[in-house]
C-alpha cells in the first residue's frame, strides 16, 4: 500500500512535468492545427541553454529555466514566421513532414555542436528529501512540482482571462471568422506557437535537475506529448493538464509493478487503445 | 498507358547499368554502399505505394522492417530454410500491416503518423524486453550468402527486389486500384462519394507496401549479420525512407530510385565529413523540400516539362 502511495506521489510530480509539455502541444495544435513533431526537439534545447547556463555561469536550473523559456519564446516565434507560415494552409502531410525536419535540424545540430556525450547537472537539491509520514518525496522534484504547478495554472488563466487569449480561443473555435472580428490571425498565432515552445522549453529546463542531458533526450517526449493531448483531448488545455497528470502515475504504476521498460510501452499502447476506441480523448468532447 | 514501351525498354537498360554498376566499385566498402542504394531504393519504392499513390504519411515503416529483419532471423533460428524464413517475414510483416491498418485506417491525417509511429516504438520497445528476441543485445542472423562475394550477391538481391518493387509501381500507377488511391490521396470524402472503400482500399496499399518492406528487412538482417531492436526498429529508417521517396518525388515511378540514389550518396558523404549529427542533412532536405520542392525532383520536373509542352502547343495552335 505505501508503494503504491509512494509510486502514485511520483507520478504526479513526473505528471505535472508532462502536463505542461502536453499544454504547449495542446496550445499549438489546437490554434494552429499543426501538428508539431519537433516538440520533444524544443523540450532538448531548453533543456541544453539550461545546462548551458548552468555549465558555463554556474547558474542553478531552477533560475535558468527562466531564461530558457524566454530563448525559446524567441527562437519558437522565429521558427515560426520562417518555417511553420508558409505551410500553415497546406496538407497535415507536409505540416507533418516540415516539424520532423525542424526537429531533426534541432537535434542533430545539438549532436554537431554538443557531441552525443551526457551530461550530467549536479545540485544539492537533488540528493534530499521531504518526508511525509512514509512517503519520501525528492526536494528537486518536488520544486519541479511547484514550477510547473504555477505555470499550468498561469497559462490557463492567460488563455481564458487575457485579451490575447481570448483571440487564441477565437482562432481556435473558428479560423475563417476571427479575422472579421479584427483579430490579427498570423500574429496570435505566432504567439501561441512560441508560447508552446516556451512552455516545452520551460519543461525542459525543470526537467534537466532529473536527467541526463543529451541530443536525442527529447525524443520520447514528442510521443509522449501526443499521447498527453490525445488522452486529453487534442486542442484542450484543461484535458493536457489532466493527461500528463494520469500519463505519470501510469507510469509510475507500471515502473512499479512492472519495469521501468515497460512504462513507455503501455504509454504508447493506451495511445493506440484511446485512438481507436475514442479519438475524442479520455477528457474530450465531442467534435463534430 | 502513356509511354508504355518506352518504360519496358528502359527497364533491362536500368538492370544492366545496376549489374555493370559493380565494375566501378573498387572495393568491398563502395559494394556495400551500392547495397545500401539498392535497397533504400526499394524501401522507397514500398512506401510510395502508401504514402505516394494513397497519400497516407506513414512514419512507422520501419515496424514492417524490423518484423522482416527480426521474423526471418527468428524462423530460421526454428529450422525454417533461409529463404522460406524471408518469404515467411514478409508475410508477417503483411499480417502486422493487416492489423495496424484495421485501427488507424479509421483514423486520418496526423492521427494516423502518429498511430504509425506508436506501433513501431511498442515493437522496438517490446523488442528490447523479450528475451528470445535477445533483448537490447540482439541477435546474430543468419547467411542468405555467403563468402568473398557475399556482399555482391547481397546487392544482386537488393537489385532484384527494387527490380520487384518498381513493378508494382508501374502496376499501382495504372490500375484500376491505383488511381482509386490516387483518387483517396485528392480527395478522400469525393472518393468515398463515388464509391471507393477507401479504408479497405488503404489496408490493401498498405499490405502491399509492408510485404516489400518485410523482405528489405530480412535482406538487410542477413546482409549486417547481426540486428538490435535499436537499430533495426529506429524511427530514423521510416523519416529516411520518407524523405527519400519526397526528394524523389511521391507518386512517381522514378522519384524514389532518384531520391535513394542521392540522399544515400549524400548521406554517405556528410557521415565522412562529421562524426556526429549525420541526419542534419535529412532535416534540412526535408525542410527544403517542403518550402521548395513539394512535389519533389522528379515531380518538379515533368511539371515543368508539361509546362513547357502546353506553352508549345499554344504557339501552335495560336498559329
Amino acid at each position: 500500500m505505501m508503494d503504491f502511495l509512494q509510486a502514485c506521489c511520483d507520478g504526479l510530480l513526473t505528471g505535472a512535468l508532462y502536463a505542461l509539455i502536453g499544454m504547449g502541444l495542446a496550445l499549438i495544435f489546437g490554434v494552429m492545427r499543426i501538428v508539431n513533431f519537433a516538440h520533444g526537439a524544443f523540450l532538448m534545447a531548453g533543456m541544453y541553454v539550461t545546462w548551458l547556463l548552468f555549465d558555463k555561469f554556474g547558474i542553478n536550473p531552477y533560475f535558468g529555466f527562466l531564461p530558457a523559456g524566454i530563448i525559446l519564446f524567441a527562437l519558437g516565434y522565429l521558427v515560426y514566421v520562417l518555417l511553420i507560415l508558409p505551410v500553415r494552409d497546406r496538407s497535415d502531410f507536409m505540416q507533418i513532414l516540415m516539424t520532423t525536419g525542424i526537429g531533426l535540424i534541432l537535434v542533430d545540430g545539438a549532436q554537431l555542436k554538443f557531441g552525443a556525450d551526457y551530461h550530467y547537472t549536479n545540485i544539492p537539491l537533488k540528493n534530499q528529501a521531504v518526508h511525509l509520514g512514509q512517503i519520501s518525496l525528492n526536494k528537486a522534484s518536488l520544486l519541479s512540482f511547484a514550477i510547473a504547478a504555477v505555470f499550468i495554472v498561469g497559462l490557463r488563466a492567460f488563455v481564458v482571462r487575457s485579451r490575447t487569449g481570448q483571440a487564441v480561443r477565437a482562432i481556435a473555435q473558428n479560423r475563417d471568422v476571427a479575422p472579421l472580428m479584427g483579430i490579427n490571425v498570423t500574429r496570435i498565432q505566432g504567439i501561441s506557437f512560441a508560447l508552446g515552445i516556451a512552455v516545452a522549453g520551460i519543461a525542459g529546463g525543470l526537467l534537466l535537475p532529473a536527467l541526463y542531458v543529451f541530443p536525442t533526450v527529447g525524443d520520447d517526449y514528442t510521443l509522449k506529448a501526443f499521447v498527453i493531448v490525445v488522452l486529453g483531448g487534442m486542442g484542450s488545455i484543461e484535458g493536457a493538464a489532466f493527461g500528463g497528470l494520469l500519463l505519470g502515475v501510469t507510469e509510475s504504476l507500471t515502473s512499479l509493478y512492472w519495469h521501468n521498460e515497460w512504462a513507455l510501452i503501455v504509454d504508447f499502447i493506451l495511445f493506440l487503445l484511446v485512438l481507436s476506441l475514442k479519438p475524442s480523448g479520455i477528457f474530450g468532447r465531442q467534435r463534430t | 498507358m502513356r509511354a508504355g514501351w518506352k518504360l519496358w525498354a528502359l527497364l533491362p537498360v536500368v538492370v544492366i547499368a545496376c549489374f555493370l554498376a559493380l565494375f566501378l566499385a573498387k572495393n568491398n566498402y563502395q559494394v556495400q554502399i551500392m547495397f545500401r542504394v539498392a535497397l533504400y531504393a526499394a524501401l522507397a519504392l514500398a512506401w510510395n505505394v502508401v504514402g505516394g499513390y494513397a497519400g497516407q504519411l506513414s512514419l512507422g515503416h520501419v515496424a514492417f522492417f524490423g518484423i522482416g529483419a527480426y521474423g526471418f532471423t527468428l524462423f530460421a533460428a526454428h529450422s525454417v530454410p533461409n529463404w522460406s524464413a524471408v518469404f515467411l517475414a514478409a508475410l508477417a510483416a503483411t499480417v502486422l500491416a493487416a492489423m495496424i491498418g484495421s485501427i488507424v485506417f479509421r483514423l486520418r491525417g496526423p492521427y494516423f503518423t502518429l498511430a504509425t509511429i506508436a506501433v513501431a516504438e511498442v515493437l522496438r520497445l517490446t523488442a528490447r524486453n523479450l528475451d528470445f528476441t535477445g533483448g537490447a543485445t540482439g541477435l546474430d542472423t543468419p547467411a542468405l550468402f555467403t563468402g568473398k562475394t557475399s556482399w555482391k550477391m547481397f546487392y544482386f538481391a537488393a537489385v532484384t527486389l527494387g527490380v520487384i518493387a518498381f513493378l508494382v509501381n508501374v502496376w499501382v500507377s495504372r490500375s484500376r486500384f491505383g488511381y482509386q488511391l490516387m483518387a483517396i490521396r485528392e480527395d478522400e470524402d469525393t472518393a468515398a462519394a463515388v464509391g471507393i472503400d477507401s479504408a479497405r482500399k488503404k489496408l490493401q496499399s498498405l499490405m502491399i507496401s509492408a510485404f516489400l518492406t518485410g523482405l528489405g528487412g530480412a535482406l538487410y538482417a542477413s546482409a549486417l549479420q547481426y540486428i538490435t531492436p535499436d537499430d533495426v526498429f529506429h524511427i530514423d529508417i521510416s523519416i529516411r525512407i520518407a524523405i527519400i521517396t519526397m526528394l524523389g518525388g511521391a507518386g512517381t515511378l522514378l522519384g524514389p530510385i532518384v531520391g535513394a540514389i542521392l540522399l544515400t550518396s549524400a548521406a554517405e558523404v556528410f557521415k565522412n565529413l562529421f562524426q556526429e549529427g549525420q541526419l542534419l542533412i535529412y532535416g534540412v532536405l526535408i525542410v527544403v523540400v517542403v518550402l521548395f520542392l513539394p512535389e519533389g525532383i522528379v515531380g518538379g520536373l515533368r511539371r515543368l516539362f508539361e509546362r513547357g509542352r502546353k506553352r508549345q502547343q499554344l504557339v501552335i495552335s495560336s498559329n
